[in-house]
């Protein structure tokens, strides 16, 4: 692979032309150049957002870094996968990697789908000048047992990176992977990863993804679940770090008796703030769709939740359920969760909402301190209970303790097991 | 507000106070469509002190700077240039029933008010088109210092507590509608109740438009002073036309320390009428805010009663029904904003949507900095009765504190088959069986409307679900 030679553009400075070189830096086959050049062309079309719009009322973009350079050679992505993955049929590489090595595999899913409208500049921006990102394929009647883990660490240095994460299982696969994204304190990364996970029928994907940005980061990512005929989807969001984190997730339920749990997890302290969109689109019969976002606010930290399900008209026996609960640790947290439904059928199984915000029970931390602990430790371990119903519903032993490490650094770790 | 009345059981089916009448005349029909003349000409024929001619110019301003709101319902229908802004039926409001005119009174006859009068209520006022023209309260009270009257009779009487308080609510600039109404506000009723005094029963209002293409800009202040109480309640109908009419009502509610009010509105306009109003209350120290909204009528509905609850401990709730049927849009919820610690609230809406109706609930809870120990619930419920109906919640929360609990529960669900089909083994119609599961359904709301309007509430929604299931 090329080494970068020429400096690359800032996000604020990208055009036609640079688009162009990144394909040149990659030695890019053209059906790709193709594909950057359609999605730099949809990107421009398609204003970024003013402020104005329903899911960008709560976070202001004039302070998202344009000037860093975009990371034109990022280190690859360090993927731990056994050998016996590989010997089934299973690709998982960096991007770069696949588009080098299965360019066709990569042809035929790469870039086809198109986020929500809310967020579909950064998608297309990300479609268009990505430079790194992940790739990950199960072929049809793959059932893998293990715990794929890919991690992305920046390098230092106030960048741009715009990666794209691809995964996607064929019928009757199952496939597990926690994806992992790091960066260094200070350093004022513009981080606009987006993932695309497709699940085809009857398949089964568990996808985790733990963002431990750095302080002065922003994270302004996207991630689209298409769901496929008795496919199971399962995604954990668990934002840790960054200044700024505002991601839209978009929930495709188009295949019948697809299923989505859509898990959030969210510690933030200091001045950060985490503003997610959801979009929950139930567009075929008997299709289920829960999300539960669970966020702990210590500081002057704010969380917002806007998301909407959306149960399409003429579709039968949906049930979906959208649920955003903030604790918050600090009087000067704060929260704004709004669970939005719009319901245009009448025939369905289920459908509801829920949003609290509230500071921890007194009751609750007096009666762990008359069990010996103090105010700090209590408290802790009532972070770490309520955390528990998202925590339960995650299966896989390696997500789990992965993202708990994560978390404990801004809950602190609970010295008694909850 | 119709009470149950024979007269109006020989009307067969569907909207049933679509008449109207016909030897109605108007002593002054300013022109169609809207500009800073007939806004000074409404003024002037009122004969206002100069500080409102000022206050409605201003607003006038505000309204035609403001852009439409491109939130919530479809607006495009209305043309603010087709439409008459005051028509005045007579020059003055009467309080006996037998000096107003013939025409106007069989139609207050005809839905059921004067009887009404007699036996539940405290006090009535009638707005018909632009001006009230009955307006009465029982003499116990006025004697206790109970102010009831139409808002332009409270204007002329009680100038200083009037500018005291007016608009200080919802200022003039406060959105689009709100200025509307400002410029043109004509009628509405003006309480004041003095500290200490209870109105034990009811005082109602009765809004009825007659005139095709009006707007109705009622204003309603109500001042609820210190450690008193008062339950206002208010009707409204029109005839069916075919082009649109306006209502953009705005009222205004200040529950001093340790007062109570609530405010029950029973909305059944007709359905080419938009219904856009602003209300809102602020509750002091220990006071108490009730809005029961029942919305029914109207092609478009956009309604959020707000409480600012201003002093410690004081306490808002919002009940809110909506029914929406073909054609319909009832986007009606509430608001709560805490401003002071210990401060508590409560949200219950019930939405029915049915034929091609939608019904939205649009809410918000803000919580400020520091009202530590607030609580606030909002419990969102909606039936979806047909296919092509809809039902969506909107429901907005800001908290800035951290010692509070708020939380908000919501489920939508149809009438389930089951409970159709247990109904209709035994004896019943499917139309019959679905008003019955409809009536369970908003049981907890209706419970809370005297017990007249409860059997109207009833009643009014078995009329719509007959309108169409059978």
């Amino acid at each position: 692979m090329t080494t970068a030679t020429t400096p690359m553009p800032t996000a604020a400075a990208l055009d036609a032309a640079a688009i162009f070189r990144i394909s040149d830096l990659y030695g890019e086959p053209d059906w790709l150049r193709e594909l950057r050049a359609a999605w730099w062309e949809r990107a421009s079309s398609t204003p970024p957002p003013t402020g104005q719009e329903e899911e960008w009322r709560r976070t202001e973009l004039a302070g998202l870094p344009r000037d860093g350079e975009l990371l034109s050679d990022p280190p690859r992505v360090q993927i731990t996968v056994s050998p016996a993955a590989a010997e089934a049929g299973v690709t998982v590489m960096d991007l770069r990697d696949a588009v080098r090595d299965r360019p066709e595999l990569v042809r035929r899913f790469l870039g086809r789908g198109d986020a929500q409208e809310s967020h579909a500049h950064f998608w297309a921006l990300a479609q268009a000048a990505w430079t790194g990102g992940l790739f990950c394929h199960v072929p049809a009647g793959v059932v893998l047992d293990e715990t794929i883990v890919a991690r992305t660490e920046l390098p230092v240095g106030a960048h741009t990176f715009l990666p794209v994460t691809l995964v996607v299982a064929e019928e009757n696969s199952r496939v597990t992977l926690l994806e992992e994204i790091v960066s260094a304190d200070g350093d004022a990364t513009w981080y606009g990863g987006i993932a695309e996970i497709v699940a085809e029928p009857a398949s089964e994907i568990r996808y985790a993804r733990l963002q431990q940005l750095g302080d002065a980061a922003w994270n302004i990512g996207a991630q689209r679940v298409v769901v496929g005929q008795d496919a199971v989807v399962t995604t954990l969001d668990a934002e840790v770090g960054s200044r700024v984190t505002k991601v839209g997730l978009d929930a495709q339920m188009t295949g019948k008796g697809g299923t989505s749990a859509l898990l959030g997890l969210l510690a933030a302290g200091d001045d950060q703030h985490i503003d997610i969109n959801a979009h929950q689109d139930l567009a075929a019969d008997h299709t289920t769709s829960d999300l539960l976002y669970l966020s702990a606010l210590y500081d002057r930290a704010r969380a917002a939740f806007y998301g909407v399900t959306k149960v399409e008209p003429r579709t039968k026996q949906t049930s979906s359920y959208q649920e955003c609960r903030n604790l918050l640790l600090s009087p000067n947290a704060g929260a704004e969760p709004i669970p939005v439904l719009e319901i245009e059928a009448n025939d369905i199984l289920r459908c509801g909402h829920g949003a609290t915000a509230g500071a921890i029970d007194p009751v609750q931390l007096f009666y762990a301190q008359t069990r010996g602990l103090d105010h700090d430790e209590a408290e802790r371990l009532i972070v770490r209970g309520f955390f528990e119903q998202v925590v339960t519903k995650v299966h896989d032993e390696t997500i789990r303790s992965r993202v708990l490490a994560a978390l404990a650094r801004r809950i602190g770790t609970a010295e008694v097991e909850a | 507000m119709a009470l149950p009345n024979p007269a109006l059981s020989q009307i067969p089916t569907g909207y049933k106070y679509g008449w109207n009448d016909p030897e109605a005349k108007s002593i002054n029909i300013a022109r169609k469509g809207l500009s800073a003349d007939v806004v000074e000409e409404i003024s002037r024929f009122k004969g206002e002190p100069e500080w409102m001619m000022k206050l409605r110019l201003k607003a006038y301003r505000h309204f035609e700077a403001r852009p439409m709101p491109q939130w919530g319902a479809d607006l495009s229908g209305i043309d603010f240039q087709d439409i008459y802004y005051y028509l005045a039926p007579t020059d003055r409001a009467f309080d006996s029933w037998d000096d107003v005119p013939d025409y106007i009174r069989r139609t207050y006859d005809r839905l059921g008010i004067p009887e009404a009068e007699k036996k539940y209520l405290a006090g009535v006022g009638g707005q018909y088109d632009s001006e009230v023209v009955y307006h009465n309260i029982r003499e116990d009270l006025e004697k206790q210092g109970v102010i009831f009257l139409g808002t332009d009779e409270g204007l002329k009487r009680y100038p200083e507590l009037f500018r005291e308080h007016f608009g200080t609510v919802i200022p003039a600039n406060d959105n689009k509608l709100a200025a509307l109404n400002t410029a043109v506000w004509s009628g509405g009723s003006f309480i004041y109740v003095p500290k200490g005094v209870h109105v034990e029963l009811p005082l109602q209002a009765y809004f009825r438009i007659n005139s095709e293409n009006m707007g109705q800009f009622e204003r309603t202040l109500i001042i609820a002073d210190e450690g008193s109480s008062v339950h206002y309640v208010e009707g409204c109908t029109a005839p069916t036309y075919s082009t649109a009419s306006l209502h953009s009502a705005v009222v205004e509610i200040i529950v001093k320390k340790g007062a109570r009010v609530r405010y029950t509105t029973i909305q059944n306009w007709s359905q080419n009428v938009y219904n856009l109003v602003t209300k809102r209350a602020v509750a002091h120290e220990d006071a108490v805010m009730e809005w029961v909204d029942g919305n029914l009528g109207s092609k478009v509905t956009m309604k959020y009663p707000s409480i600012y609850l201003l002093g410690e401990r004081a306490h808002g709730e919002v009940l809110s029904i909506a029914f929406a049927g073909d054609g319909q849009h009832q986007d009606a919820g509430g608001k709560i904003i805490h401003a002071a610690p210990n401060t508590t609230s409560l949200i219950t809406s019930k939405s029915i949507s049915k034929g091609t109706g939608r019904t939205s609930y649009r809410g918000l809870v803000k919580v400020y900095p520091g009202c530590e120990k607030s609580k606030s619930t909002v419990r969102c419920d909606a039936l979806i009765l047909d296919e092509a109906a809809r039902s969506d919640t909107y429901p907005y929360m800001e908290i800035d504190e951290e010692d509070v609990t708020i939380g908000h529960e919501a489920t939508v669900s149809k009438v389930g088959q089951e409970q159709l089909f247990y109904l209709m083994s035994r004896g019943l119609s499917e139309a019959e069986a679905s008003a019955m599961i409809v009536n369970g359904f908003i049981e907890p709301i209706v419970k809370e409307l005297p017990m007249e309007y409860a059997v109207e509430m009833n009643r009014l929604i078995q009329l719509q679900m007959e309108g169409a299931v059978g």
